[in-house]
Formats: C-alpha cells, structure tokens, sequence
C-alpha cells in the first residue's frame, strides 16, 4: 500500500443555511479545500461524495448534483453511505483510492443539508437508521437509543446527569472558538441542566444538531504529497467495525463494541497508544457518546469516562483534548460532513492552524465517527509530515 | 382495562399516525416472517431457532447466519426477566407525532410512554412499552414481563409489566 497525505482541507459554515443548497454548500468545502491545497480542480483524478441520506435532500442521487456543480465530470465520483458514519467512510474510500495506486490525487466531499424537512420529519428519518422493521415500531428515536444506553451507563457504573452536561458545556466553549460552528456561543452547567427532555434521561443539550453544512479534503499519493504541501498530514493507521442492525443484539448498553474492534486495529496499524493521541475528535452525537467513547478508545478505563470530564481531563491542556472544535453537540452534525469536517479538524491541529483551540504541539490526533447506533464506525489516525 | 392505557394508546395508534401496528405488520408481511404478526395477535410472542445448530433468534429470523441453514423452528418465548435498559422518548419521531393538518385526529396529542428492553431466556432480548409504570419507578434488573397487546382497534404490539 501507498502511504497517503491530506494537502488540502476546506470547511464551510455549518449551521441552518436556508441560503444555500446542498450543491452550493458543496462547492463552498471544495473552492476552500483546493485552494488551500494550490491544486486546480483538473490535476484531481477522482472524487468520492459522502452524503447519508436521499431522504434529506429528496433526490436519488444527491452526489450527482454536486460533482456537476463543481463541474467535475466526466471524471469519476463514488458516492458512499454509512448513516453519521458517512463522512469517515468516504474519507477511507478515498484513502483507498489513492493507497492502491488507483489515482494520485482524489477529492474528498461531505455534504449534507438536513434542514429542508421538519424536525420532527429529520428525527423519523433518522430514527429509522435503527431498525426500521423491528425497533421503531416502539418510537425509537436517536435520541432514545443513546438515551438508553446513558440510563444503562448510569445503573452500571454511577454515572451522573451532570457529568452528561459537562460534556455539552465544554463542546459549546470550543464552538464558540470555531467560526465554522453551527452554534457559537458558551452555556453553563444550570444552563444544559434546566433543558428540556428529549429522551430521559437526555436533555436538550446533550443532543448533537440537526445541521446543514459541507466539508472537503484533498488526498495525495506520497509523491504528489510531497510536491504539493509543506505541512502534509499523513494517514497513519484505519480501521471500520460493523456490529449488529438492533441495539437489542448487542453484547453491551454501555460500550459500542464496533469502537472497540476499530481503535484496536487503527492503534495496532499505526503503532500507537491511546496514550500516544494528541488530539482526538470523537463521536458526541449525544453527550453519553463522548463518555463512550473516551472509554472504548482506551482514553480512560471503561465506566471511567463521566469521571474524567470532571476532572476536565479533555479540554485543551489536559490529558487527552477531544472535540476542541466543539464537536457534534457545537459544530454541528451534517451527516455526510461529519466525519471529513473531523479529519479537517485534525488537520488544521497536526498543522497548528487551530487558533485559540490549539492543542500545543499535536503531532498525532485521532478521528473516530460512529454510524447509527454502532453499526459501523471509522477511525483514523494521522501523523504530522 | 383500557382506563389507564386508554390515555396513550389512541394517540399513538388511533390518531392517524400512519406508524400504527398495522404498519409493523406491514413491514413484515412481504418477508418470511410474516407470521409474528398473526402470533403475536394470538397472544404469542415468538422466536425461531435453526434446526441444524440450535441459534435462537428474537426478533425471529428466516435464516441462520451462524451457519448459514434456513431451515428455522417457531417457539414461544415465556418472555420474563429483567429489564436491560430503557427510555422515555418525549420527542416523538414524525410517526408517532400529531401533524397538523395532515392528521385528521389534530385533537389528540402525543402522551409519550417509557420504552425499555428486557433480557429474557437464552440471552434474547425484547424491547417493548411500558405504558403501566411510572418513569421514577423504573429500575434497571426489575423483572418485567413481554406481553402481546390488542389494542381496541383490533391492532397489536408489545408492552411490559411489572410480574
């Protein structure tokens, strides 16, 4: 395999962008991505399109739209699809891409626009991202999924409502330091704590955002990478785990195994630690998430994650910064965007562009996205050129 | 009987959500398992197992993918034992939700109902409504058990009770 770098990232404006269309939004990441590159759309050989949902943007093929907006034709563009997973699959597709030899150049787009339906369409859309057959005929919504496994969380291991919202408190500071995000502004514990239920015991502001908004990178073979950029960063080690369709067949409420079976295979790839990540961007689609996470890749030991909030152990400074750009619960989740708008984070720290969000020094950080309720998540570790 | 239940099941099934159980039935009537439907009408709330390596599967399966035989056994689960996790989603999905005015029952509204899973016998899990049990009284491991419900519209579904 090729040993292959990101040399451009682009991010645009996340938020309700009722001023912008998918394709627009698109084209926003990518103008961003190649200039920042110094690349012409015309030397990219090959495109991959994440977006999660046709549901979303009511067409059969979205990513059609997109690589025609940008005028990319008639050069190949592969579309992925792995729910809120989506973006980091399309960042490995095109990995793959390049790595095989395939292509040496190869845009990465994420793109989702969520907020042309109604909320309560957006939250049907996405509840049935569990089992449509099975589960939601209970009223299953995402917010209820996790909100099950915060209650099996706290049963098991005494985790506390308020360590939930610490989550939420410290992503909504680093939102409010990142120009992209969909909400810019702090809040307190009272604050996240005197929110209204969503789904017990979620409130409010443990839940991520119903978000519009895209994110692009360039991918380069090592040549290339090279030749184009003086601060590559090079991808170090990934991995994808698949778990069951029904969260009733998992083997844990309070761990998703498919983290589990990805950071050991992305750790083992790139031959590091958990205590080797400078810099993480994990999956906080709820607060519960961030604590899982932080335990599934071995950040903490398992049911230590509420504890190591508390201890502000994961703002910059401390023993592992994760989501320093405010996360999903901040920045905002666009399905599709997710994931490459996580790798464009990770970029800009490797690169030490992140401004005030800077974690000192970062030479490697982790991505780590989670598709539904774990039926698929990515990670990937980067190191610094 | 329906005094208590009376209060939600009409918002959620009655109301012209277009989610009604008949729609889970519809989900599966075009799959080889079309027959948990009529079960669970009959009172039953069954599982299958694979006839080669013995597999159990709740929500039941046509085919095993532990060994990949299709030949499958249809049993009923007893359906007691402790609760796993739960919820209690006050955001409804657009389903379960009243819309108007798409909705021609605008009037009733949405009375959310604590959701939870029980871990019943050989490992299998069910998930169903708690609609008898108050929220704060809700412990994880209490023993519950999985009972098929008729609705008075002749629909049908899974709730949960105390045993």
């Amino acid at each position: 395999m090729r040993k292959v770098a990101i040399v451009g990232i682009g991010h645009g404006k996340f938020g309700v962008r009722s001023d912008a269309s998918l394709r627009e939004l698109t084209f926003e990441a990518v103008k961003a991505c190649l200039d920042d590159a110094g690349v012409p759309l015309k030397e990219v050989e090959s495109m991959v399109t994440g977006i999660a949902g046709d549901e979303f943007s009511i067409a059969l093929q979205p990513s059609a739209q997109v690589h025609d907006y940008i005028g990319f034709h008639p050069k190949p563009n592969f579309r992925v699809e792995g729910a809120c997973a989506t973006g980091s699959m399309a960042v490995r597709t095109g990995w793959m891409n390049v790595a095989s030899g395939l292509a040496d150049l190869v845009l990465v787009v994420g793109v989702e626009k969520m907020t042309e339906v109604p909320t309560s369409m957006a939250t049907d859309i996405m509840g049935r991202g569990g089992d449509a057959t099975w589960e939601y005929p209970f009223g299953t919504t995402f917010p209820g999924y996790y909100a099950m496994i915060a209650n099996a969380h706290m049963a098991e291991f005494g985790t506390k409502e308020e360590q939930l919202a610490m989550v939420a408190v410290k992503n909504h500071h680093y939102g409010s330091l990142n120009p992209y995000a969909h909400m810019q502004k702090k809040i307190d514990l009272e604050k996240a704590m005197s929110s209204f239920t969503v789904a017990h015991p979620l409130k409010l502001f443990d839940c991520s955002l119903i978000t519009d908004g895209a994110a692009a990178i360039l991918l380069a073979s090592e040549e290339r990478a090279k030749a184009i950029s003086k601060k590559p960063v090079w991808f170090a080690g990934l991995s994808l785990a698949t778990d069951t369709m029904r969260i009733t067949e998992r083997e844990s409420f309070t761990s998703i195994r498919a983290s589990r079976e990805a950071a050991k295979t992305a750790y083992k790839m790139a031959g590091v630690k958990p205590s080797d990540i400078d810099v993480a961007t994990v999956h906080d689609c709820f607060t519960i998430a961030e604590i899982v996470a932080y335990e599934d890749l071995g950040f903490c030991e398992q049911g230590e994650g509420g504890k190591l909030i508390e201890a502000k152990e994961t703002y910059v400074g401390g023993k592992i910064p994760v989501n320093v750009d405010g996360g999903l619960k901040s920045k905002g989740h666009p399905l599709g965007a997710t994931g490459v708008s996580m790798a464009v984070e990770i970029s800009k720290q490797l690169r030490g562009e992140a401004g005030e969000r800077q974690v000192k020094n970062a030479e490697i950080g982790l991505t780590h996205n989670v598709g539904g309720t774990g039926q698929v998540v990515a990670i990937h570790i980067f190191r610094r050129g | 009987m329906w005094g208590e239940l009376g209060r939600w099941w009409p918002s959620i099934f009655l109301g012209g959500g277009k989610m009604e159980f008949k729609n889970f039935s519809l989900a599966i009537s075009q799959t080889k398992v079309a027959r948990f439907a009529d079960d669970l009408a009959a009172g039953k709330i069954m599982s299958t197992s694979c006839k080669k390596c013995g597999k159990k599967y709740y929500p039941p399966r046509a085919d095993c993918s532990a060994c990949m035989n299709s030949e499958m056994e249809w049993s009923p689960l007893k359906g007691e034992g402790k609760l796993a996790t739960f919820t209690k989603i006050y955001v409804p999905p657009e389903h379960f939700a009243i819309r108007q005015p798409l909705m021609p029952f605008s009037s009733v509204q949405f009375e959310p109902c604590p959701v939870g899973i029980i871990e019943v016998e050989g490992g299998l899990r069910i998930m169903g409504w708690m609609p008898k049990i108050d929220l704060k009284k809700i412990k994880i491991g209490m023993k519950l058990k999985a009972i098929p419900q008729v609705l008075p519209d002749g629909k049908v579904t899974i709730v949960l009770e105390i045993i």
